[in-house]
């Protein structure tokens, strides 16, 4: 009897998943690459298993989809990136969780691409030409070059004689490879996942110009958000590491691993807003809804 | 060495010929219609298919346009006009371009050549012409390349509209190459039964025809063989079937039975004819030489009782020298006429004239009036053996009067013949022995041995002519002699 005991406790000891709790909604943006529903279903799974209640990606197609959910309430954790993250709001909304390691390091860079047939070497020799942005909110896809233009006091929309947004690294990477723009702007980190995964899209692309480092886009919660919860979320990721199914995910992901860095490594990016603010071009440059 | 002449061909080859040519004329007639109705209907289905991806396209890019978002027009032209993997039927895409209401590039699948925002520039004319069609297009269009080529294409040209205001028009264009391929097979697949049939055709035809012929030849080969009056050798055609042409081949074989028994009757006839003809001669010189002969013998006898007796000396030799010389003029006159030599000597027409002399002599006292007609030149050379003809039927003239009467001598070329009639006007000939006129050994005259106009006859015979006898009872006699003869001059 006592055994039978033993094997019940056993039985429901490990923490599962129940239906009768809400799921934890994690907001996805294009700093991942999201069209790998099936790894996803099994991080999904694997947080899901770790906190003790089923975990819910959701994922949408621009940064300002999933930052308008975290604003509203609709999710309660997202992987966004830097830029949206240094942005003020009123009252803020947000506050970091975690920040990948990539590479041994926090941090990535924005990766100036042009087509590997093309002549241009160095970003002024995209003036004039069809530039592709991944995101408006996106520092590397967007924010970088916009600062490497208002440094040369360029405005996009002078500098560039047509440009349009992908929304998606991926896409962007695909849109110069295509030549359906003369350069882009891209994540080194999706650039060099895609590198592994898809060579026949990035061998078609030759960087010209490799920005310094930034802040690796970090992952935040919702303020107001239950402090366990949180908790639960911030070591389960920063556990990933420890064990072989987390680190077996973090290699799908090309991560090293999750850890606790302060706000101060988005400085960088912080500063760089703070510049091209000022001169007030990116308004102007985004499409309209 | 074969000929290629197609009139000395025969029926059967002409017939499988002719039922080949038809067959392959109406399989390649029928082939061709239905190839370029195949072409046609590919080529329409192929114009659809453009209209139907312009019109996808066209469904997301008036937002798009609006937004200015031209990754995603260049991704909806891009998706709809990529074929996934494993799909089936599609078609090479040529291009695909979506140009807004000015011409310039909005999106365009080959973007490296045709950067957006930059008016969109046509390689050629041609392709000018086309864009102009394009651009002014306000409805769906359908642009073609022209003819069966496999660098043919048919372009789908949709304008698109945001609240009635023209925006722009997209352009796909599909490659007719698969459809070339496909049209190609089946022309192919097409082409190789019409062979078949053709050469099915022309078995069965060949077969048909031979069958329908073999009695043809089989006739015609049965006419050649009467035409070489073989009659006898001829094997009946076999006949199987109750059509014309087997009934004419059972007609045919009736026909070559009768002509073959009425051929063995005639040689048995000719057979009979010649046998009698011999008897004839044969009774004819027995009969002619055995009456002197008895004479002969009968004063050889006297003379050898009365081997002194001067007087029937005197009174029997000449009879005897008679009497031979009757039998020597009969053996000789046989032979004349049984071995006529194809001699070609010639005399001068001089030599028919005086024969006048001779036959005016004949007639001595008697009141016989000689009209002589001699219309050929007298230098002229003509056969010798008329000659004789002329000097028998003169003789045979002469001899037929009464003492009184008329002998009409006429002699004239008519083309290649020349002609002489001998005409009297005696008591004629009865119409009972004018058959045997020209037999040996027949003879009204009391003294006349009976050869002199069958010796005539082997004459003219021999010359290749005709002897025509015209007579009637009391109003005289005509023999008209044509002999095919060439005249040449004397030297």
């Amino acid at each position: 009897m006592r055994l039978l005991y033993l094997l019940l406790l056993f039985w429901i000891t490990p923490v599962y998943a129940t239906d009768t709790e809400p799921p934890i909604r994690f907001g996805l943006t294009a700093v991942v690459l999201t069209e790998n529903l099936r790894f996803l279903d099994q991080w999904s799974q694997y947080l899901g298993q770790k906190m003790g209640r089923k975990v819910a990606f959701v994922l949408r197609k621009s940064y300002r989809e999933v930052m308008d959910l975290l604003d509203s309430g609709g999710i309660e954790f997202a992987w966004i990136c830097g830029y949206p993250y240094v942005q003020r709001r009123k009252p803020e909304t947000l506050q970091l969780l975690t920040v990948p390691v990539y590479r041994g390091a926090p941090r990535y860079h924005s990766y100036i691409i042009v087509h590997h047939s093309s002549p241009y070497k160095r970003f002024s020799d995209l003036k004039g030409k069809i530039f592709a942005f991944s995101d408006p909110d996106s520092n590397s896809g967007f924010l970088y070059p916009l600062a490497l233009m208002t440094e040369r006091g360029e405005k996009p929309e002078t500098f560039f004689r047509q440009t349009f947004f992908t929304f998606n690294h991926a896409e962007t990477v695909q849109a110069v490879s295509e030549q359906v723009a003369d350069g882009g702007a891209v994540d080194s980190y999706i650039w060099e996942y895609l590198a592994v995964f898809r060579p026949d899209i990035t061998e078609r692309t030759r960087i010209i110009k490799k920005s310094p480092g930034f802040g690796f886009p970090p992952i935040v919660f919702r303020l107001g958000v239950n402090g366990n919860t949180v908790e639960l979320m911030k070591n389960t990721l920063e556990n990933m590491a420890d064990e072989s199914t987390g680190r077996m995910l973090l290699d799908q992901l090309k991560l090293d691993s999750f850890g606790q860095y302060s706000d101060a490594l988005f400085n960088e990016i912080r500063s760089m807003a703070n510049t091209v603010q000022r001169t007030d071009s990116k308004f102007s440059m985004l499409p309209t809804y | 060495m074969p000929t290629f002449n197609p009139s000395s061909w025969s029926l059967a080859v002409k017939l499988s010929l002719t039922i080949t040519v038809a067959v392959a004329v109406v399989g390649f007639m029928i082939g061709a219609v239905m190839i370029v109705q195949d072409w046609k209907r590919f080529h329409d289905v192929l114009g659809e298919k453009a209209l139907l991806l312009s019109e996808s396209i066209a469904i997301t890019t008036p937002k798009a346009m609006l937004r200015n978002d031209h990754w995603s027009l260049y991704l909806s032209l891009k998706n709809m006009t990529t074929r996934r993997p494993g799909t089936k039927g599609g078609h090479e895409i040529i291009t695909a371009m979506i140009l807004d209401a000015e011409g310039r590039v909005q999106a365009h699948l080959h973007p490296a050549n045709n950067p957006m925002g930059l008016p969109f520039l046509p390689e050629n004319g041609f392709e000018q012409d086309l864009l102009r069609q394009a651009m002014n297009a306000r409805t769906p269009i359908v642009l073609s390349s022209d003819g069966f080529s496999k660098t043919g294409f048919q372009e789908g040209v949709i304008p698109f509209f945001a609240d009635q205001k023209y925006m722009g028009v997209i352009r796909v264009r599909l490659s007719v190459a698969q459809l070339y391929e496909k049209a190609k097979n089946i022309a192919i697949i097409i082409l190789a039964l019409i062979f078949c049939f053709v050469i099915i055709g022309s078995t069965l035809g060949t077969m048909v025809s031979r069958r329908m012929v073999k009695p043809l030849t089989e006739v015609t080969r049965g006419l050649e063989a009467v035409g070489r009056a073989e009659m006898t050798d001829f094997t009946p055609i076999p006949v199987n079937e109750k059509d014309e042409i087997n009934r004419l081949s059972v007609t045919f074989n009736q026909i070559m039975a009768e002509l073959a028994e009425k051929k063995m009757l005639e040689e048995e006839i000719a057979m009979s004819e010649k046998l009698v003809a011999l008897g004839r001669i044969t009774a004819g010189v027995a009969h002619e030489v055995n009456n002197p002969l008895a004479g002969l013998l009968n004063c050889i006898d006297t003379l050898r009782k009365n081997p002194d007796d001067k007087e029937l000396i005197d009174r029997y030799l000449p009879v005897i020298d008679q009497g031979l010389h009757r039998i020597k003029e009969i053996v000789h006159n046989l032979l004349v006429g049984l071995k006529i030599e194809d001699g070609d000597q010639t005399v001068s027409v001089e030599h028919i004239d005086k024969l006048h002399d001779l036959i005016t002599a004949e007639i001595e006292d008697r009141n016989i009036e000689i009209i002589w007609q001699n219309d050929i030149n007298k230098n002229l050379h003509i056969p010798g053996k008329l000659e004789q003809i002329v000097c028998n039927l003169l003789k045979n003239a002469a001899e037929i009067l009464p003492n009184d009467g008329t002998i009409i001598f006429r002699m004239y070329q008519d083309g290649p013949y020349l002609n002489i009639d001998v005409s009297d006007n005696g008591p004629g000939i009865s119409s009972n022995i004018r058959n045997q006129l020209f037999d040996p050994f027949f003879t009204t005259k009391p003294n006349g041995s009976g050869l002199g106009l069958w010796i005539v006859y082997r004459l003219i015979q021999n010359m290749g002519g005709v002897i025509e006898v015209i007579s009637e009872k009391d109003q005289g006699t005509t023999f008209h002699v044509a002999v095919p003869v060439t005249t040449t001059q004397a030297a």
